[in-house]
């Protein structure tokens, strides 16, 4: 059983940070975290929507605003149930919009069960919780180097990824694989369409001083009458603005029809031999293809064909308790909408991209482990992922603790 | 092994970089803003939908003109559609309800014809009435009631006339080029028809305050009530037509909607006066009793009094009725309290409003009075121009 043990610490923390398996040492585990970024600027103003030009988002694609904003709080329970079962409970809030929408949810509830060594060996998870197929979509502000998640993450997958489902795995030294089969209602799925499924591979390797890990993904997926439920979704009224200022209603255009996406991504680190720096880069790159009709509650519709990508680079440099690194991102769109109400309801969806813009994002951030649990973030964001180019500076704090048991370190 | 493992990042970086496609977007409305006529629309509005076996051209147009405004298209020569749709009123009459040319009082109030081209379907309460070339025959052959009171037996003498007419003679053989005599027999009705239907349906008004941005500070209190929780008003007029019954070229499918604003309740189970029940009257249904089309509000100012039979007076008034969540009669034959009708509309739910807000909610839809349509010498009666 130890082997399992040896197994998990070598590739959970590369499968994602927000992924773990209770130890039978530490059978109960209570771990909390939290994000906070004082930011100089707003994506969009307070009465205008986050749409980036010639992709439909949705899900928890909020975006970030001046001042200090939570990004994300997490609270979370693991219990080693026995020799081979375990769960893990967590809540948590996100960053969101200024009015209701960032109360407590439950993130994860599943049930794991480990077995089979002389197979892998296999992990079989049901329940609620987060992907696995991509290791950045499960990390979250307290686990990566940016506090904002990726273009790619928030346009294709709407940021986040919870869905209740389950999850198969299969672990040797070198090689994990796996696939997931989900209820449907994480963005881009909803679950009237039926079930999406995604599988998963992926290399890892480590020798004295290079670590390394790719690994390539498959996600399918169906919509039905799928809406931007950051703004429309439901009973629509203008919003209301303050004296002397305009608001617009949100136009609910909804999405009929198959999104599928893949992915490959890479994580390449070197240590030096004292242990005392470590230099390394993250990339990851995202295809996807939607198919289907956008629609609207007075009977226009048009039909979609698009092609999209997303990436991202992260190289970054870490010397003893700091790590700087900068972050480049890139989106690209390919869409055609046909049929009579094409023009409206491209614009309306944001699928709409009359200049052929490229929307990208550049970060660069300055990470201090200031404490044992605490770590002080600097950024500066240069987002071109709007029309209009944004400088905004950010300066936050990550608590990551291990509440139970006691004598746990936990580390950005 | 070290460098081995560098290679696939050197392959990941150039995928990252050689994979990345220009962003484009192509858009193929499939001809939706195209049309033989200029609709003289601004951007933002959708081309309506034109019927494939009468498409709009501006010969139509204009013949339909001359037709709208001919008295001789009645039995006795005293009506003619522009007797009850005045283009100074927005093509209502000012009245309640409207006499036909032999006397027959109509049991509905004439309706505006502003973007009538964009209607789902035409008339108060009739659901299956889709084009307006199907409603033109209504008020021209009907005889319940009469209003212009054509008929078998004085058909044949209207179309002398205008056969007789070298007006029409030209206008005729330039709406319709492609027929040898489109003033033969029964051709002339159908080429009528079409022509009036043309016409009415190139009566265009978009050119209000409201488009232009130009509302008063009392307007835009009033826009934010019209759109508001508490009043729900943009739900039954709904869009840059202000009306749910609106569709165009880019609706592909629309639900029929039809509402009972709790205008009466004679039986406390929800009747309107007979014969005026709306969709009723189609289906006798009785979840239809009372359920009439939402008008379009666009120049709504011009065409009181107002609902379908003209008995509230005033704008004022018909948001009181809705503040009170339906009209109360003390009163008479027609006594009821409308708010306690089963049979009304879900959105019709009383809400409080102060007199201040009642308003900015009529300045807001007086701000929908477009002066350029009325006073548009396009939709002008053509005759006294040939004078």
């Amino acid at each position: 059983m130890k082997h399992y043990f040896s197994l998990f610490t070598l590739f959970i923390p590369l499968l994602a940070q927000a992924h773990y398996i209770p130890s039978q040492d530490e059978p109960i585990t209570v771990k909390a975290s939290l994000s906070a970024t004082w930011r100089s600027d707003n994506i969009v103003d307070e009465n205008e929507y986050w749409q980036i030009p010639g992709t439909n988002m949705g899900g928890d694609a909020w975006p970030v605003e001046e001042g200090l904003q939570i990004d994300e709080m997490k609270l979370g329970l693991g219990a080693r149930i026995d020799e081979n079962t375990y769960a893990i409970v967590e809540i948590g809030t996100h960053a969101s919009d200024s009015d209701d929408h960032s109360s407590v949810s439950l993130e994860h509830a599943y049930v794991g069960y480990v077995c089979c060594e002389e197979f892998g060996p296999l992990v079989l998870e049901v329940g609620k919780m987060s992907a696995a197929f991509s290791p950045s979509l499960s990390a979250h502000a307290s686990d990566s180097l940016t506090s904002e998640s990726s273009l790619a993450a928030d346009v294709f997958f709407g940021r986040y990824f919870h869905d209740e489902g389950a999850r198969v795995m299969w672990h040797t030294d070198s090689i994990t694989a796996g696939a997931e089969v989900w209820k449907g209602d994480a963005f881009p799925a909803t679950a009237s369409a039926g079930y999406a499924w995604d599988a998963f591979a992926r290399y890892q390797w480590k020798g004295s001083n290079l670590s390394f890990v790719s690994g390539a993904w498959l996600y399918r997926s169906s919509a039905e009458t799928r809406a931007d439920h950051r703004y429309g979704g439901g009973h629509q009224h203008t919003p209301v603005a303050v004296p002397g200022e305009t608001a617009s209603i949100f136009p609910d255009t909804r999405f009929t029809g198959d999104t599928d996406l893949y992915g490959i991504h890479a994580d390449f680190a070197y240590t030096s031999d004292s242990e005392s720096w470590k230099a390394g880069m993250k990339a990851e790159y995202m295809g996807m293809q939607m198919d289907g009709t956008l629609h609207d509650a007075i009977g226009r519709t048009a039909y979609l064909d698009s092609e999209q990508t997303g990436s991202w680079a992260q190289p970054y440099i870490t010397i003893k308790d700091h790590t700087f690194g900068v972050r480049a991102e890139w989106l690209t769109s390919d869409n055609l909408i046909t049929g009579a109400a094409a023009d409206q309801l491209g614009t309306d969806s944001g699928m709409a991209n009359p200049t052929g813009f490229e929307p990208s994002r550049y970060t660069a951030v300055w990470l201090w482990q200031w404490k044992e649990n605490i770590a002080l973030r600097t950024e500066v964001v240069d987002d071109q992922s709007l029309l209009e180019d944004k400088l905004r500076f950010g300066v936050g704090i990550i608590w990551k603790q291990t509440l139970w048991p006691f004598n746990s370190k936990s580390h950005h | 092994m070290q460098s081995k493992m560098l290679a696939p990042l050197f392959l990941m970086l150039v995928f990252l970089s050689g994979c990345m496609s220009e962003s484009q977007t192509i858009i193929d409305d499939e001809g939706a803003r195209e049309s033989s006529f200029d609709w003289g629309l601004p951007d933002s509005i959708p081309l309506p939908q034109e019927p494939d076996d009468n498409p709009m051209t501006e010969e139509k147009f204009q013949l339909g003109r001359h037709l709208f405004y001919d008295a001789r298209l009645s039995t006795n020569g005293t009506v003619s559609c522009s007797s009850c749709h005045h283009q100074d009123k927005a093509f209502s009459d000012g009245v309640d309800r409207a006499t036909g040319a032999t006397g027959d009082v109509h049991p509905r109030n004439s309706q505006t014809l502003v973007n009538v081209a964009w209607y789902q379907t035409l008339t108060w309460g009739n659901p299956s009435l889709g084009t307006i070339e199907q409603q033109i025959t209504l008020p021209l052959f009907g005889d319940d009631p009469i209003e212009h009171g054509l008929n078998e037996s004085n058909s044949e003498q209207i179309i002398q006339a205008i056969q007789a007419d070298p007006v029409y003679s030209e206008l005729f053989i330039s709406a319709f080029p492609d027929q040898d005599d489109p003033l033969l027999g029964d051709l002339v009705w159908d080429n009528t028809i079409k022509s009036l239907a043309s016409f009415v349906r190139g009566l265009v008004s978009f050119d209000s305050p409201y488009d232009q941005g130009e509302l008063t500070d009392s307007a835009k209190r009033g826009e934010a009530l019209f759109n508001g929780e508490r009043l729900e008003c943009f739900h039954c007029h709904a869009g840059y037509n202000f009306s749910d019954a609106t569709i165009d070229r880019e609706t592909t499918f629309a639900e029929l909607d039809f509402h009972n604003t709790g205008l009466y309740n004679i039986d406390g189970l929800g009747a309107y006066p007979s014969p005026n029940t709306g969709r009723h009257e189609v289906t006798g249904k009785a979840e239809h009793m009372g359920q009439f089309r939402a008008q379009s509000l666009r120049n709504i100012e011009l065409s009181a009094p107002y609902n379908h039979d003209g008995s509230v007076a005033t704008l004022e008034d018909v948001v009181s009725n809705y503040a009170r969540g339906g009209r109360l009669i003390a009163s008479g034959e027609n006594s009821g309290d409308g708010r306690v009708s089963p049979v009304k509309d879900g959105f019709i739910v009383s809400f409080e409003i102060t007199d201040d807000e009642v308003s900015d909610v009529v300045e807001f839809l007086k701000s929908l009075t477009d002066t350029t349509f009325i006073n548009n010498p396009r939709f002008s009666d053509p005759w006294t121009e040939d004078d």
